[in-house]
């Protein structure tokens, strides 16, 4: 299995639209306190489109080159790959912690206020390292379950919640001051390009539509998340301090409030997936896919910035940090892919000199 | 190379230890010359009757006259043994084969070869329904443990020459006769090279049965939980997945043919959805499908609401839940895991006690152990109607019995231990663990992931024989197959 078959591009940005959907959902934001509902759809677009602009470089390198910038560092640069593959797996170590801890932290508080968020964590990690060895394409395999779930999860929640309309406040447009802040979060799933950038090559069958295609369906999510948590929950979305906990209240339907579970398993099941396709990216940015001596030192790497992050407040605020986010993922999408764009029209142009000085 | 009847007779008593079942009958031919020929059988795999009418009465009674040895051989070939199946050979390994499996070998002394004639004669159950794969309509004949009768099974259903029968030997002790089934325009070639090589590679010196096979055709590398090889005992089902470019595995001695490759989808598949309307055979399949899905999780899920998350119960189910497992002694995981392994045990004891006691054991199951149990106090009503609905769905899926015990008991012990959270963490394993298997190549999960439209007409629902028609999906035609052809 692993890297000898390619598997279909377009579950791959299945896969991908799963992990932007899910994983921003977890984030503790106070979207929707105050502001108006067409603001808050601007943001979701304008960060949407920004995450977009990520792509592009990655989406030259595959169709020029049919490759992925990992692979290209390898075969084009052998002694910057290394430098390329310790930047990878440190941005990759801190975008997982960065999705685990709201997730931990979350689960912690709502069912097992007991139980260490880091024993969630270790758990979670033990189970993304098992998923890992198997490779992206298994990982992009299961994507199509959960995308299934997913589907059937949304129509509960968003089912249940079609009663409790209340449209009595009208369209506010709201307040425009929040909203630079608003798109920066929504840019979370320009993430997403990073894992693109490191695993395109296995994927065939690619065209530019399917990460439109992945963004705006992101962005059709989000902006029904906004629209469900204004006019169907009102004040109590307000009380609460994560999205998780607003979503699984829309799903609550008279006395089956087991409903709410099926979000919950959605979320932990997105992450999972997520953080397992970090640790593939990983793998490949090693040249050893599935490899368990390349995901074991990255996933004990992950549970120790969990594990710092549980004593330090300083460590948390840095690897929690969105700006900080958006910064690395800025350098991962763009700079390095955009400076393997430039190795490789040299290199072509070298190999083309060649060829015509050659008798 | 000229061979004598007293060399084969002395390697064999040799070899067999001067066995009582070996039988040498040494006779002189009518000839001039007095040449001796010999008839070597195995007791009880021949039918005599049979061996006289077509081997011993022509031997004896035909005239040689003056003729030498090695014409005598070729005569007896010719003209004089009255069997259609007569194989010449030369070599003392094939010799022990043929006579192990029923064939009567005349030797002519001085002669350059030997004849096996095929008179096979031993006692074998009579052909009849598996009571594994019962149907209500369609055919009663299920596989038999002969592995002749079995071929001809399959060749009165495909009347094809390209239907081919290939003959392997496995098992350094016991060398049991295989034989790979398979169309051969259907059929990847790269399919058979694996197929041929993990058999080639199985190094068990007896195999008694075709599923003593089944580990050494699995694919490397990939989970064990669910099983990679297709069993069935029924030649329908069989002729049913080589129109399909399957390759079937038929053991001598053995009812049970393995199929390969082997899917995830095909375990809810049945020989009644394609005899019964589109609409209820899309009806059966969705329910067991629910079924598989009820008997896996339910335990698990109601140990991991009773003991986490009872908030999640209806109110009216919650009051009574609750009730009935305040007043049990065992925690609800525990109590959970009790009635789940004492029901593992009654169904044991159910399949080996004889049939006349059974209904015995089910009284006692149900009304001693069960009944009792819930009025004294020891189990809660609810847990016990839990575990039993568990139980029925899981027979529902049959083939797919062992992996959905296993996964009960998981998902119970994870239940008890981490709620749902665990629950659906070890979902998630699984699916992905069931996604990376493979077998012979092609993703054990194909149809659903990697998803595939056109299969999807004979998965959740079958469609009209209209369309099924217009195309025959191969193996080897899945998306992301490692195998081509």
């Amino acid at each position: 299995m692993k890297d000898r078959v390619r598997f279909s591009s377009k579950r791959l940005f299945l896969t991908l639209m799963l992990c932007a959907c899910a994983v921003i959902l977890l984030q503790n934001y106070s979207l929707g306190r105050g502001g108006g509902f067409i603001l808050d759809v601007i943001a979701v677009f304008s960060g949407l489109a920004l995450s977009f602009v990520f792509f592009i470089p990655s989406i030259i390198l595959k169709k020029k080159t049919d490759a992925d910038l990992l692979m290209l560092a390898r075969q084009r640069t052998p002694r910057a790959a290394v430098a390329v593959s310790i930047f990878y797996a440190a941005y990759f170590a801190y975008t997982a912690t960065f999705f685990l801890i709201p997730y931990t932290d979350m689960f912690s508080k709502k069912y097992y206020p007991e139980v260490s968020r880091c024993v969630i964590a270790l758990l979670l990690i033990a189970a993304c390292v098992y998923a890992a060895t198997k490779g992206a394409n298994v990982i992009t395999r299961f994507g199509i379950f959960l995308f299934a779930f997913a589907m059937l999860t949304n129509l509960l929640m968003f089912g249940g919640s079609l009663t409790a309309l209340d449209f009595s406040n009208g369209f506010r447009i709201g307040d425009a001051d929040s909203l630079f802040g608003d798109v920066v979060y929504f840019c979370a799933p320009s993430f997403t390009a990073v894992i693109f950038a490191c695993l395109a090559g296995q994927g065939r069958g690619f065209t530019v539509k399917q990460p439109v295609i992945a963004l705006l369906l992101s962005g059709l999510k989000y902006s029904l998340v906004l629209f469900f948590i204004r006019y169907a929950l009102g004040s109590y979305a307000d009380r609460q301090e994560y999205r998780t906990f607003v979503l699984s209240r829309v799903a609550h339907f008279g006395a089956y409030a087991g409903v709410e579970s099926f979000y919950l398993a959605l979320a932990t099941m997105s992450v999972f997936m997520t953080v397992s396709l970090f640790f593939c990216c990983v793998c490949r940015s090693a040249g050893m896919s599935g490899s368990l001596r390349v995901i074991v030192p990255e996933a004990v790497f992950v549970f120790l910035l969990n594990l710092l992050t549980k004593y330090n407040q300083t460590a948390e605020a840095l690897l929690t940090n969105k700006y900080i986010l958006l910064f690395l993922t800025f350098i991962a999408a763009v700079v390095i892919p955009v400076l393997y764009l430039f190795v490789w029209r040299k290199f072509n142009a070298e190999k083309n000199k060649h060829i015509i000085t050659e008798p | 190379m000229k061979y004598s009847i007293k060399e084969i007779k002395d390697r064999l008593k040799a070899d067999f230890s001067d066995s009582a079942d070996l039988s040498v009958r040494e006779f002189v031919l009518k000839s001039s010359r007095g040449v001796k020929a010999a008839v070597i059988t195995m007791e009880g795999l021949c039918d005599k009757e049979q061996l006289a009418q077509t081997a011993l009465n022509p031997l004896l009674s035909f005239d040689f006259e003056d003729m030498e040895p090695k014409e005598i051989s070729r005569t007896v070939l010719g003209s004089v043994i009255a069997s259609s199946d007569v194989i010449p050979f030369d070599s003392y390994g094939e010799l022990i084969t043929y006579i192990t499996s029923g064939f009567a070998v005349i030797a002519v002394d001085g002669g350059e070869k030997l004849f096996a004639v095929g008179v096979q004669g031993y006692a074998s159950r009579s052909v009849s329904e598996p009571e594994s794969e019962v149907v209500q309509r369609g055919s009663r004949e299920g596989f038999v443990e002969p592995l002749r009768v079995n071929m001809s099974m399959i060749r009165r259903r495909i009347k094809s020459p390209l239907l081919v029968f290939e003959q392997l030997t496995v098992g350094s002790g016991s060398r049991t006769q295989l034989m790979l089934c398979y169309l051969h325009d259907r059929a990847s070639p790269e399919l058979l090279d694996k197929l041929r090589k993990r058999l080639a590679a199985c190094d068990l010196e007896t195999v008694l049965a075709s599923g003593y096979l089944s580990d050494y055709l699995e694919d490397e590398g990939t989970s064990r939980l669910f099983s990679g090889v297709g069993i069935s005992e029924r030649p329908d089902t069989v002729c049913g997945k080589l129109t399909e470019g399957r390759i079937a595995v038929i053991a001598d001695g053995s009812p049970a043919v393995l199929i390969m490759p082997h899917l995830f989808v095909e375990e809810f598949q049945g020989v009644d959805d394609y005899s019964n309307r589109t609409y209820y055979a899309a009806f059966i399949r969705i329910l067991k499908y629910l079924s598989f899905l009820v008997s896996v999780f339910l335990p698990g899920l109601y140990t991991a609401l009773a003991q986490f998350h009872p908030e999640y119960f209806p109110t009216f189910i919650l009051k009574k839940t609750a009730q009935s497992l305040s007043e049990t002694p065992l925690p609800v995981t525990l109590e959970v895991l009790f009635i789940a392994f004492v029901y593992e045990i009654m169904k044991e004891a159910g399949l080996r006690i004889p049939k006349s006691l059974g209904h015995a054991v089910s009284i006692v199951g149900a009304l001693v152990i069960g009944d009792s149990a819930v009025n004294a106090g020891f189990i809660s009503a609810s847990t016990l109607m839990v575990v039993a609905a568990a139980a029925i769905c899981g027979y529902v899926t049959s083939p797919l019995y062992p992996p959905i015990m296993v996964l009960r008991f998981i998902f119970i012990i994870v239940g008890g231990i981490a709620g749902l959270w665990g629950i659906v963490l070890v979902t998630a394993v699984v699916i992905i663990s069931m996604c990376s298997k493979t077998s012979l190549g092609v993703p054990y999960m194909s149809s659903l992931s990697p998803f595939s439209l056109k299969s999807m007409r004979d998965v959740f629902i079958r469609s009209g024989w209209r369309t099924l028609s217009r195309h025959t999906i191969r193996v080897q035609k899945f998306p992301e197959t490692e195998v081509k052809g």
